[in-house]
C-alpha cells in the first residue's frame, strides 16, 4: 500500500467555505446554493472557479428544457381550471340557462369570468360531459366520472410544474392550451471531488481567518496570504478633515506682496505706534489739519510723546510749514509746534512709512511698497473698520514724472486682471498733481482704488531729498480684496469663526480664472 | 470731502450756457470735483478740501466759463470804495474781523440758497467747524453803519437769533438756539462774547454762533454785508475772498470796507498774487513738454492770468480766491489739469534695482507655510483689542500696554502685547466647529520700551493652539520639535511659573541664552473664562529673536 502523506489543510474563505459545506450536503444545483445564499447565481460564480481550482469541485454545465406556467395557469392553479369550476356550479344549479350561469357563480362565490365560463362550457362539451337543449345546460352523468379523474391528473401536472417536475403525460395538453410555456436555461451543477471529500472527512477544510485592518504583524506573518479581507462599504460617509489652511486675506496680500516684488519694488516697514510728526507733520500736513483731530485719528493714553534726535529735521519740516523755507512755496503760515509733532498716535496712513524711508534713504533711484496696517477711529461695521491695510509704494529718482506714476498704474492693472482703469484729477495733501485712478467693477461701476500723485516739494525739502522726484501711490487693498474674496462684510477678513474659515475657498483660484 | 448741491438752472444762467449732464459729468472731474449724480433739477458733486472756492454754483459757475472757453483768464471785479466803516474791538479769544459788501445783487431763492451752502461748507472746512474762522452775511439795507466788532456779557444783551420769533439773551441763545447748542463750547467758558452791532447798537450777529434774524438776507436783498471773525487772520482774510467773490459773482460791485480799531486795514484785498513760474517744471514732474505760450493758454483756462516772459518763464496772476496756490507746483498741476489728465500718456518705469521682501514677512511666509503644513488654519486677528482679553481673561496680571485715548469701542482700546489669547477667543467662538482644532497666527505685538524714540518696541510672533477632546503638551512639543528640526535651531525648556497655564506644564523656550518663548498648557481657570469645555495647548514664539538666531553666523 503506497504510504499516505499528510494532506495539508486547505482554509477557504468563509463563503467558499459555506459553498463547500452546501455541495458536500448534496446541493450541486448552483441556483439552489445561490438561492441560500439569497444571491444571485452570477455572483458565486468567481468563488466557484476559485474552488474548482483548488481541485475541490468538479464544475458542469448544460443546457435544460425548463417549463414555466403562464400567468394563466398560475390562476387555475390557484383557483382550479374553468371546466372544474363550471361543473362545480352546475353540480349545484342542476338545469340552468347557459346566460344566467356567472351569475349562478357568483350566487355561490366561485370566481369565474366571463372568458372562463366560454372554456369551461366548451371543454366540458367536448368530453360530452354536459348537454345543451333548447339554451339550458344539463350534466351527462354517464361520462363525468372520467374526466373528473382527468382534469385532478392536469391540476396535478400544474403544481408539478410549478414544483420544476416535467409530467410527461399531459404536458403537450398544457402546451397546446397555452398554460405552459417551455424554455431552455443553462444549469450548472458542482460536484464535489474525491480530494474534497477525503479532506472534509479528515476535516482539513477550514474556515479563513477575516482581516478588517491589514497590520504590520499580518503582512510580516504572510497570514494575509489564506486571510480573508473583510470587503469595504464604499456607502459610508467618511469624516470630514480640514487642511492646514493660510488665511484667504494673508493669502491674498502674500500674493501682492509677491506681484510688487515681481515689479522691482522693494518692502518697507514702518512703526504702527507711530509720531505725528511721521504720519503727519512730515508730510506737510498743517497741525490744524481736521485729519489729524480726535475724530479721525487714534492718541494715546500712555506712552503720548516719543523723540526725535535729529534737530535739522525738525528745524526743516517748521520752516516748510511756517514759510516755506528755501523751497518757493508760501507754507502755512503759522507757528509750527514741535510738541504736537512729538505726540504718539497710531499711525492712520503709511505714508508714515514712505516718510520715513525718504527721510533714511534720501535722494537715489529706487522702488520701494508698504503693506501694512493703519488705525482710525470708526465703529466696526460691514463697511468700516478701525484697523485694516494700507498698501502704498514710492518711486524715487530725478527722472521720475507724473507719467511714470499713470505707467505704474496701467501696469499693475493689467497684472491684477482689473481691466481698463479711467484717471481723474484728484487732491491730497502730501501730493501735487495728484490723480485718482478708478477701476470699472462689474456691481458697483467705476470704483477709485488708486490714489497717487507726486510728494509736495515742501515735503520733500522737509525730509532731505534736495535732487529727486517721488512717484507716490496707494492701492485701495481691502476693496479690490473683497470683490476677489467674493465678501462684502470687511469684518469677515478679521473673523473669529473657525468654521467659515476652514470653508472659505482659496483665493487665488479664483483671480486666475 | 463736502458734497455740494447746485441747482442746473442757476449754474446754466449764471455761465450764460446750457450745459447737458454729459458735458457736466465730463467737466466736473477736471475740477477735482467728483460728480455724484442729478436729482431732479440739481447736480451733486464732491468738492475737494483745497479748492472752497468751489463750494458753490458762483464759483463752479467761474472755472466752467474757462473750461468752456466763455471767459479766460482771471474774472474781473470792479471795486469800491463804500462808506461802510468798521470797528474792531472784539474778545482777545476771537480778535480778528474782516468785512466786505456787494452791490447791486439780483437774488432769487435758489441764489439765497447758494449763498448758504458757501457758508455752510466753508465752515465746516477750511473754518474748522467756526473754530477758527466763522462768517455772517446780512442785508445791509437793514443796518446803520459803520458796524462795530465788540464783546458783551452773555445776560447784557438781547437779540432775536435766526429762524426765531422772541428776543433772547446771549446766554439763552446758547442754551436754547440750535446752533447755539451746536457751538456754544467755542465762546461759553468766557466772560465776554462776540458781538457784531451797527451805529445804533442794533445786533448783526454773536459770532462764531448765530445771526440776527432782522438782517438776514432775503430774495429781495439788494446788497449784503459781509463779516468774517477769526482766530487767524489769515485765514480769516482768504475766507473773506471766497465768500466776497462768489457772491460778486451775483452783482456788480464789490466794496472796501475801512477797518479802525485792534486791526487797521481796508478789506477785502483782492490783490492777485503774482509768481514767475518756471514752466521746466511741467515737465521735470507732469513729463509733458508744453510751450510757455500753450501752458499760459491752459491757465487762462483755469482763470489765471498768464504771460510768457522768456522762453522758460511765465508771469501768472493768481486770482485772491485761490486758496490753494502754495507753490508753483500747483501751477504745474493746473496745467496738467487743463492739458486733460488723458492726454498724458503713462510711461513704463524700469526698476532700478531687483525686488525683494521685507526680510520678516520672508522670515514670517516660511514659518506661516510650514504651520499650514502641520495642519493648522492660519487666523487673523486686530492688532487692537482690550486689557480684559490680554489679562483679566488670561488670569494675568495687568502689564504694561499701549492704550488709546479715545476708543470707539472699549473692546479696542489698546493694542495687543500678545497673540494667544486672541486664538483662545477664536476657539472660544467656534466650539459649533469640529474638533481637533487646530490654529495660528503670526503677527505684531507691541510694548512699551522707553528707550525707543516711540517709546514702543514692536515684535513679530508666531502663536499655535490645539483644542481637542483629549491633548496634551506632548502634541505641542512635537511641533515645536519640528520646527527646530526644519529650521534648524536648537533650543531648550525650562519650568515657569505662568498664571495662563497649568501650574507644571509649562516652559520656557530658550535658544542661546535667549528668550524665544512660551508654551503650556491652558489653566482650567482660563478655560472657563472663555467658556471653552476642551482642554487646550498653546504656544507664543518671537520670530524676531527665531530669525537673528537663524542668520546670526
Amino acid at each position: 500500500m503506497p504510504k499516505e502523506y499528510e494532506q495539508a489543510t486547505v482554509v477557504l474563505p468563509p463563503k467558499q467555505k459555506k459553498i463547500v459545506d452546501l455541495i458536500i450536503k448534496g446541493y450541486t444545483d448552483i441556483d439552489k446554493i445561490a438561492e441560500q445564499f439569497k444571491t444571485s447565481r452570477e455572483s458565486l460564480m468567481r468563488d466557484l472557479e476559485e474552488l474548482r481550482e483548488k481541485e475541490l469541485l468538479t464544475i458542469t454545465r448544460e443546457t435544460v428544457e425548463i417549463f414555466e406556467l403562464t400567468s394563466e395557469a398560475e390562476r387555475y392553479l390557484e383557483l382550479g381550471l374553468p371546466e372544474q369550476r363550471v361543473l362545480k356550479v352546475l353540480e349545484k344549479s342542476g338545469e340552468i340557462v347557459v346566460k344566467d350561469l356567472a351569475k349562478a357563480a357568483s350566487k355561490y362565490s366561485i370566481p369565474l369570468t366571463d372568458k372562463e365560463v366560454k372554456i369551461g362550457l366548451s371543454v366540458l362539451a367536448k368530453a360530452k360531459a354536459v348537454k345543451i337543449e333548447k339554451g339550458k345546460i344539463s350534466l351527462v352523468q354517464e361520462n363525468l366520472s372520467k374526466l373528473v379523474d382527468e382534469l385532478s391528473k392536469m391540476q396535478e401536472a400544474l403544481k408539478q410544474i410549478k414544483e420544476g417536475k416535467a409530467p410527461e403525460q399531459v404536458l403537450s395538453t398544457l402546451i397546446r392550451r397555452k398554460l405552459v410555456k417551455k424554455k431552455s436555461r443553462r444549469k450548472i451543477y458542482a460536484y464535489p471531488t474525491p480530494n474534497l471529500k477525503k479532506l472534509y472527512k479528515t476535516g482539513k477544510i477550514k474556515e479563513a481567518p477575516v482581516i478588517t485592518t491589514l497590520t504590520p504583524e499580518i503582512l510580516a506573518s504572510g497570514a494575509w496570504r489564506t486571510a480573508y479581507f473583510k470587503p469595504f462599504d464604499l456607502s459610508v460617509e467618511p469624516p470630514t478633515i480640514y487642511p492646514g489652511k493660510k488665511h484667504p486675506y494673508l493669502e491674498f496680500l502674500d500674493y501682492i506682496r509677491e506681484l510688487l516684488v515681481s515689479m522691482g519694488f522693494e518692502e518697507m516697514k514702518g512703526p504702527h505706534v507711530e509720531m505725528e510728526l511721521w504720519n503727519f507733520d512730515a508730510l506737510f500736513q498743517a497741525q490744524d489739519h481736521p485729519a489729524r483731530e480726535i475724530h479721525d485719528t487714534y492718541f494715546l493714553k500712555y506712552p503720548n510723546e516719543g523723540r526725535v534726535e535729529d534737530e535739522s529735521l525738525m528745524n526743516r519740516i517748521a520752516r516748510v510749514h511756517e514759510d516755506g523755507w528755501k523751497t518757493g512755496s508760501k507754507g502755512w503760515g503759522y507757528k509750527w509746534d514741535p510738541r504736537r509733532a512729538l505726540r504718539l498716535i497710531l499711525r492712520t496712513q503709511t505714508t508714515a512709512v514712505s516718510a520715513r524711508t525718504l527721510y533714511a534713504r534720501g535722494d537715489g533711484e529706487y522702488m520701494c511698497f508698504s503693506l501694512g496696517r493703519v488705525f482710525r477711529p470708526e465703529t466696526l461695521d460691514p463697511k468700516h473698520s478701525m484697523e485694516f491695510y494700507q498698501l502704498e509704494g514710492i518711486i524715487v529718482g530725478e527722472k521720475v514724472t507724473f507719467r511714470h506714476l499713470l505707467g505704474f498704474f496701467e501696469e499693475i492693472a493689467k497684472r491684477l486682471g482689473l481691466g481698463k482703469i479711467m484717471l481723474k484729477p484728484g487732491y491730497f495733501p502730501f501730493t501735487e498733481p495728484s490723480v485718482e485712478g478708478f477701476i470699472k467693477h462689474p456691481k458697483l461701476g467705476w470704483i477709485e482704488v488708486f490714489p497717487g500723485g507726486m510728494f509736495r516739494p515742501e515735503m520733500l525739502a522737509g525730509l532731505g531729498i534736495k535732487k529727486s522726484n517721488v512717484a507716490a501711490w496707494g492701492i485701495g487693498i481691502d476693496r479690490i480684496a473683497m470683490t476677489v474674496l467674493g465678501i462684502d462684510d470687511i469684518r469677515l477678513l478679521f473673523t473669529r469663526d473657525l468654521d467659515f474659515l476652514r470653508k472659505w475657498r482659496k483665493p487665488i483660484v479664483k483671480m486666475w480664472r | 470731502m463736502p458734497v455740494i448741491e447746485v441747482s442746473i438752472r442757476d449754474l446754466e444762467r449764471l455761465v450764460g450756457k446750457t450745459l447737458s449732464l454729459e458735458e457736466l459729468e465730463d467737466l466736473l472731474p477736471r475740477l477735482k470735483c467728483e460728480y455724484e449724480g442729478v436729482e431732479g433739477e440739481y447736480v451733486y458733486y464732491e468738492a475737494t478740501h483745497d479748492r472752497p472756492d468751489l463750494f458753490s454754483a458762483e464759483g463752479l459757475s467761474r472755472a466752467l466759463k474757462g473750461l468752456l472757453e466763455i471767459e479766460l483768464g482771471m474774472p474781473g471785479v470792479i471795486l469800491r470804495q463804500e462808506k461802510v466803516k468798521a470797528h474792531v474791538d472784539g474778545p482777545t479769544y476771537r480778535p480778528y474781523a474782516f468785512f466786505a459788501t456787494i452791490h447791486g445783487l439780483k437774488l432769487d431763492n435758489e441764489a439765497v440758497k447758494q449763498i448758504m451752502q458757501l457758508q455752510e461748507k466753508l465752515h465746516i472746512t477750511y473754518c474748522r467747524d467756526r473754530r477758527k474762522v466763522s462768517i455772517g452775511v446780512y442785508d445791509l439795507s437793514k443796518v446803520k453803519p459803520p458796524i462795530y466788532y465788540t464783546k458783551a456779557k452773555p445776560e447784557e444783551v438781547k437779540f432775536t437769533p435766526l429762524e426765531f420769533a422772541e428776543e433772547l439773551t446771549l446766554k439763552e441763545i446758547l442754551e436754547l438756539h440750535p446752533k447755539g447748542i451746536e457751538y456754544g463750547h467755542l465762546i461759553k467758558s468766557y466772560e465776554e462774547y462776540p458781538l457784531l452791532v451797527d451805529s445804533e447798537g442794533k445786533v448783526l450777529s454773536m459770532p462764531p454762533i448765530v445771526n440776527s434774524e432782522d438782517t438776514k438776507v432775503t430774495e429781495d436783498t439788494k446788497e449784503v454785508f459781509i463779516d468774517i471773525t477769526a482766530t487767524d487772520p489769515q485765514a480769516g482774510l482768504k475766507v473773506l475772498n471766497v465768500v466776497a467773490t462768489s457772491i460778486a459773482e451775483r452783482g456788480e460791485t464789490i466794496g472796501l470796507v475801512e477797518i479802525k480799531g485792534t486791526w487797521s486795514g481796508v478789506t477785502p484785498d483782492l490783490t492777485p498774487e503774482s509768481l514767475l513760474y518756471d514752466n521746466t517744471l511741467t515737465e521735470k514732474v507732469v513729463g509733458i513738454k508744453v510751450s510757455v505760450e500753450k501752458a499760459s493758454e491752459l491757465l487762462k483756462k483755469m482763470r489765471m492770468d498768464a504771460k510768457p516772459i522768456s522762453e522758460t518763464k511765465i508771469e501768472v496772476k493768481i486770482p485772491a480766491y485761490r486758496l490753494d496756490i502754495l507753490h508753483p507746483i500747483d501751477i504745474a498741476e493746473d496745467i496738467a489739469m487743463a492739458y486733460g489728465y488723458e492726454n498724458i500718456k503713462p510711461e513704463p518705469y524700469s526698476p532700478p534695482h531687483p525686488g525683494m521682501p521685507h526680510p520678516i514677512e520672508f522670515f514670517s511666509k516660511i514659518i506661516r507655510e510650514t504651520m499650514v503644513g502641520y495642519g493648522f488654519q492660519e487666523v487673523n486677528s486686530y492688532m487692537m483689542t482690550n486689557k480684559k482679553l490680554l489679562y483679566d481673561m488670561m488670569n494675568l496680571p495687568e502689564q504694561p500696554t499701549v492704550e488709546v485715548l479715545n476708543p470707539k469701542h472699549e473692546n479696542y482700546s489698546c493694542i495687543r502685547t500678545w497673540l494667544i489669547p486672541q486664538l483662545m477667543e477664536v476657539l472660544s467662538q467656534s466650539k459649533h466647529a469640529d474638533y481637533p482644532q487646530k490654529i495660528f497666527e503670526v503677527g505684531d505685538v507691541v510694548f512699551i520700551d522707553e528707550t525707543s524714540s516711540t517709546k514702543t518696541r514692536e515684535e513679530r510672533h508666531l502663536a499655535f493652539a490645539i483644542a481637542d477632546r483629549e491633548v496634551t503638551l506632548t502634541d505641542l512639543l512635537a511641533v515645536l520639535k519640528s520646527l527646530s528640526l526644519q529650521l534648524g535651531f536648537s533650543y531648550k525648556l525650562e519650568p515657569i511659573d505662568h498664571p495662563s497655564f497649568i501650574p507644571g506644564r509649562s516652559a520656557k523656550i530658550v535658544v542661546n541664552k535667549k528668550n524665544l518663548g512660551i508654551l503650556g498648557e491652558i489653566h482650567p481657570r482660563v478655560l472657563l473664562n472663555f467658556e471653552l469645555n476642551v482642554p487646550i495647548i498653546a504656544a507664543e514664539i518671537n520670530i524676531n529673536v527665531l530669525k537673528e538666531e537663524l542668520i546670526s553666523p
